[in-house]
């Protein structure tokens, strides 16, 4: 077992340089005047902090909470039904079916981010069948786009857990005289927590950083954390943009907590 | 009047709670349940007995509702009951694998029934304690299910069940995890609690010792056909055919001729026996159980070798060879390997059966 420990090392040099000196420079930066190209100023600073109150940095957070809050409770009325239906499937092509739920997320983000931009321009193959949406940076567009990119992380989850429950704990259940609606609720849904959690996890924290989405859909008047963090940087304010950064990953961390505290065997996460 | 009465509680005793006629049921063209006739009577202990396979537990998903069936009649307390979910069904079920809830404590595992039918907080805490009671698991309320023993989730199951006070309980076969001293434990509990509560109990098991030590009735099955129903005496002393007198305990069948009412020959010997109403010379099977057989200094009779002898604790199991055919017997006195001897029983315990 001792020379297999020796395999893990790949990864940890990809862990060093690509995550944990990356974060560093990032702690660094949120409490300093840090700039790549200018070394001479540097000291060492709280300033940057004061933006976590800028009408900016709120806006961006009020954006990227709503539009991500939105998103993930979509994908959870939405998903939660298809992940049961799938899980309690009884065909012999289960497993093909539930991978065909998969096939969106082969083709490239990017890809159907712009197809998603294309169909809410006023110009667009729609034209062929008489329809046509000028819906560019409205809420609307930003939310269907984001739900159909995250819907398959909800339902996954959510399928696994289900999947594997013991169908004995429904049986109990209606043996002790429980109908089928409080079945659900009072031993399905309470079992498949783990799965919920994981699937708002997995759901809220991409929809939370978006960045390629609401640069396209919302014609750049909508900014959320991730356009914000961008913007800083091509301004030239990295400590900002550190900080920000330092903000989403707390969050990011505070969640991950939660998913931990929910589901301490680690059962649901992909 | 007082004849009068007693009549009455001799038939409020004897009623029928359950009554199966003509039960069928196929699983992908596989028939499991063979046109199924049984009825269980009130504060019965019923087991019902039989390999793995021979479609008891099926038996027993019918009866709770989680089956349809393909044809006959089943009946509760009278009335038809198919098309009664299981819920309200006054039936509850130990499950073979507990399926106790791991998202409850033990408390609201067995609060969960009563808190379904709406019964008041205070009658619930007080029905969950004397079920922990009953399970001997008093102060256990808190415990998380996933930190009980195989033995206590067993308890835990079965207080789920109980306090929900059903007509009929169905266990399927609970004991079947535990092991062997937990087993014994428990089965002498199951049948004190049977008696104390009143309830039918239908246990379901493929272990005969089980269904021999805690049974009012046993109901054999093999193949998805009811092959006997008797007490438990009646089916270790007078197995109906050669499958039963194998699956329930050991025995030594043996072929032979019933040559009149009660006059046997087997082994080239004629015996006296007890069993009677066969045809004049029928082939029949004799069984012979090991422990009614008694070695003796060989003489004439049928007189064989010791070729092995094993101790088993209780008891010590000595083979037989007679002429070819080998016998089992248990005693508690030892034979050496090599030993002449010649085998004793008596009338009673020849018993006939056809072949």
């Amino acid at each position: 077992m001792k020379s297999l420990r020796r395999l893990i090392y790949p990864y940890i040099a990809w862990l060093t340089v690509l995550i944990i000196i990356p974060f560093l420079f990032i702690v660094l930066a949120t409490i300093s005047t840090f700039h790549i190209f200018n070394s001479y100023t540097f000291r060492f600073t709280f300033d940057s902090l004061r933006f976590l109150t800028d009408p900016i940095f709120l806006n961006a957070f009020k954006n990227s909470i709503k539009f991500a809050g939105i998103t993930t409770l979509i994908c959870l009325t939405v998903g939660y039904p298809v992940a049961y239906f799938f899980a309690n499937m009884k065909s012999k092509n289960k497993t093909l079916y539930v991978a065909l739920l998969i096939v969106p997320i082969w083709s490239n983000m990017i890809v159907r981010i712009i197809a998603w931009e294309n169909v809410f321009k006023p110009v667009s193959i729609l034209n062929l069948f008489n329809l046509s949406f000028d819906m560019i940076g409205s809420d609307i567009a930003i939310i269907i786009a984001m739900v159909s990119m995250y819907l398959p992380f909800m339902i996954f989850p959510i399928y696994a857990v289900l999947d594997k429950m013991d169908h004995g704990y429904i049986e109990a259940s209606r043996d002790l005289g429980a109908n089928a609606f409080q079945s659900f609720y009072k031993v399905t849904l309470p079992l498949s927590l783990g799965g919920i959690v994981s699937g708002i996890i997995m759901t809220l924290l991409p929809a939370m950083t978006a960045f390629a989405l609401p640069e396209r859909i919302g014609g750049g008047t909508t900014i959320l954390l991730g356009n914000l963090i961008e913007k800083e940087i091509f301004r030239g304010s990295f400590s900002i943009a550190a900080t920000v950064s330092f903000v989403v990953m707390v969050v990011m961390l505070s969640l991950f907590m939660l998913i931990v505290r929910f589901d301490k065997e680690g059962e649901t996460l992909l | 009047m007082l004849i009068y009465y007693l009549i009455f509680c001799l038939e409020d005793k004897l009623k029928k709670l359950i009554e199966i006629e003509g039960l069928t049921k196929s699983f992908d063209d596989t028939l499991v349940l063979k046109s199924i006739d049984l009825y269980i009577r009130e504060n019965e202990f019923i087991t019902l007995l039989g390999p793995s396979g021979c479609g008891k537990t099926t038996l027993l998903r019918i009866l709770a509702g989680f089956e349809s069936k393909d044809s006959g009649i089943v009946k509760f307390d009278g009335n038809i009951i198919d098309d009664m979910p299981p819920h309200e069904r006054p039936i509850n079920t130990v499950f073979q694998k507990y399926a106790l809830f791991p998202h409850l404590d033990v408390f609201n595992n067995i609060a969960f029934g009563l808190k379904l039918k709406k019964i008041p907080k205070d009658e619930i805490e007080k029905a969950v304690k004397d079920a922990l009671k009953l399970v001997k698991l008093e102060g256990f309320e808190s415990r998380n299910i996933k930190t009980l023993s195989g033995g206590q989730q067993q308890r835990v199951a079965i207080a789920r069940a109980v306090v929900n006070k059903p007509r009929l309980l169905l266990l399927d076969e609970p004991l079947a995890a535990l092991d062997l001293k937990l087993r014994q434990d428990m089965q002498y509990e199951l049948k004190e609690m049977q008696r104390a509560l009143g309830i039918t109990f239908v246990f379901v098991t493929h272990d005969q010792e089980e269904a021999l030590t805690m049974s009012d009735t046993v109901v054999v099955m093999n193949e998805g056909e009811i092959l006997q129903i008797g007490t438990p005496q009646d089916i270790y002393n007078e197995p109906k055919n050669r499958f039963i007198a194998s699956f329930i305990g050991e025995s030594n069948i043996i072929p032979g001729i019933m040559l009149k009412d009660y006059l046997v020959k087997f082994e080239g010997y004629e015996f006296e026996c007890v069993d009677k109403g066969f045809k004049k010379d029928a082939e029949i099977e004799v069984v012979l159980r090991p422990e009614d057989i008694e070695l003796k200094p060989a003489n004439g009779g049928i007189n064989g070798v010791v070729t092995d002898i094993i101790f088993k604790g209780v008891h010590y199991e000595i083979i037989v060879d007679v002429n070819g055919r080998e016998y089992i017997i248990h005693s508690t006195d030892p034979q050496l390997v090599g030993n002449k001897v010649s085998l004793s029983f008596d009338k009673e315990d020849i018993h006939v059966m056809l072949r």
